[in-house]
């Protein structure tokens, strides 16, 4: 995730005055975009910018987590009533959480919400999945081609593969060579060595919906 | 003997048959490429149509970055409709390369996956199963880069694309030869129809180009600087003909090379824009006049 321009920031939020700031300890605060830092970094400069920030709803946890939303929420029900609109540095989940549960009022992302990754040191980030909806990385030694080759490609690399980087640039490993290099430690080329077939793409189609079977 | 010509960057179909004109008698087929680098061209198979019209034998290439297996289908149903036969399938370079880097990428299929489709095609039905309401027969092709890594796996890759039903090989370009060499051990056994890629170089610039900016491309040292050596100490026309005389003379000797490599069974010269450059070309290497196919 990645907080937006400021200058796009000021343009959703014209003719609102009095502004709350959604943050949460989980990905947002992680992400560096909605933990208490950012937060009161975004209250110092909306303030400069003429706004009024009442306050903030933060969630311990994720905002995605209705339950704990909903429970903060009507702790502040009286900051919220006050409010103008909402201002969410989480991602575009947490942004439609607050629509859903406050919906007289508008909310607005103050974040791009990018990739599904891992963070190996702070502030670095790296996409590793793409909610393609069939994992294959039992196969590919826990490695993402679909995620992490440019091309999305089953039966890689394709020709642009070199000394171990992408055609795309010079920096981003071919993800291909990694799983070449970690199949044949395990013994176990042999999982990418025959034809991988047309893949049912329909499992990533957009909207999903999952109920799980009651346990 | 195959040619590649650079379809128009724009709408006007002359250039095409202009293109044409200057390689078909020195070819026994013309390679048509397909929105490289993702800079839109004219479409490769409208431009196969036109070859068609000229009286030679088109060969089309399809990536797989920009049309999905719905695509895919339809036009390969209107390729051979047309008179398409040779169809080469490719991943296609990445578009963040190209002039399009806005665009989203499609890649459903990759390459292997898309000769997978058009065998099945020939079967008769779609991949949904349903009866094909007449059944295309093509010439299956596709490309391999003897230079990209790992070479094991590059070498599992046109396994799998002859398994697939690919029939025969384009390479990238070719001017490392001792890695060709290699490569065509790995490829020799597979028993698959391979026409070496030829790219004549007519500047350093050009050269340089390739090594940093066209994927796949490995391009040794020593090709550079023949290139620089042949124009030391001429001036502006003469050392542009010194360069591109020395760049033809190292596609003549690659050409030469690899004809005597074991697997290889034909050259594919890809001109990317220099048509003129074909005829002297393949008559250099003896290898005109092309032998009557119909």
């Amino acid at each position: 995730m990645k907080l937006k321009p400021n200058a796009d920031i000021l343009e959703m939020l014209e003719g609102y005055e009095k502004i709350v700031l959604f943050g949460d300890s989980g990905c947002a605060q992680l992400c560096d975009v909605g933990g208490i830092l950012q937060l009161e970094a975004m209250e110092d400069f909306l303030i400069q910018n003429n706004k009024k920030v009442l306050g903030y709803v933060f969630v311990e946890g994720g905002l995605c987590d209705i339950h704990a939303t909903t429970l903060e929420i009507n702790d502040n029900m009286n900051m919220l009533r006050e409010a103008d609109a909402f201002l969410i540095q989480a991602c575009g989940v947490a942004t439609q959480v607050v629509t859903d549960l406050i919906p007289e009022k508008e909310s607005f992302p103050a974040v791009d919400s990018i990739f599904l990754g891992v963070m190996p040191e702070r502030f670095v980030h790296h996409e590793t999945c793409v909610m393609c909806g069939e994992c294959v990385l039992h196969l590919t030694a826990g490695i993402c081609p679909i995620a992490r080759c440019a091309k999305g490609m089953l039966n890689g690399p394709c020709g642009g593969s070199m000394d171990g980087k992408c055609e795309r640039d010079g920096e981003t490993d071919c993800v291909w060579q990694l799983i070449y290099n970690r199949l044949q430690s395990l013994g176990k080329l042999d999982n990418i060595r025959r034809i991988w077939g047309i893949r049912d793409r329909s499992l990533s189609h957009s909207p999903r919906t999952i109920i799980h079977e009651d346990f | 003997m195959t040619c590649e010509v650079a379809p128009p960057h724009g709408a006007d179909h002359t250039l095409i048959e202009e293109r044409i004109r200057l390689v078909k008698d020195y070819c026994d087929a013309i390679n048509i490429t397909d929105n490289v680098r993702g800079i839109p061209t004219m479409d490769s198979g409208i431009c196969a149509h036109f070859i068609l019209k000229t009286g030679a034998e088109p060969i089309m290439q399809m990536s797989a970055r920009d049309r999905n297996r719905v695509l895919y289908e339809s036009q390969l149903y209107g390729a051979y409709a047309l008179g398409i036969r040779n169809i080469v399938f490719i991943t296609g370079d990445h578009s963040l390369l190209g002039t399009h880097p806005q665009t989203k990428t499609v890649f459903d299929l990759d390459s292997v996956q898309a000769i997978q489709l058009a065998k099945h095609l020939m079967g008769g039905t779609d991949l949904s199963g349903a009866e094909l309401e007449g059944v295309p027969e093509f010439f299956l092709g596709a490309t391999f880069n003897p230079f990209a890594d790992p070479l094991e796996l590059q070498a599992w890759r046109v396994e799998k694309k002859r398994d697939a039903g690919a029939k025969f090989f384009q390479t990238q370009a070719i001017y490392d030869l001792e890695r060709f060499q290699i490569f065509m051990t790995k490829v020799r056994p597979l028993n698959v129809k391979v026409l070496a890629g030829i790219i004549p170089l007519r500047s350093k610039k050009m050269a340089q180009f390739m090594r940093t900016r066209i994927p796949g491309m490995r391009i040794p040292d020593e090709v550079v600087s023949r290139l620089e050596k042949a124009g030391a100490g001429l001036e502006s026309k003469e050392k542009k003909a010194a360069i591109c005389a020395e760049g033809l003379l190292i596609a003549e000797e690659t050409i030469n090379a690899v004809r005597n490599i074991q697997g290889v069974h034909g050259v594919h010269i890809m001109s990317v824009g220099w048509e003129e450059s074909i005829p002297g070309l393949v008559e250099a290497c003896n290898l005109y006049p092309r032998p009557i196919l119909r």
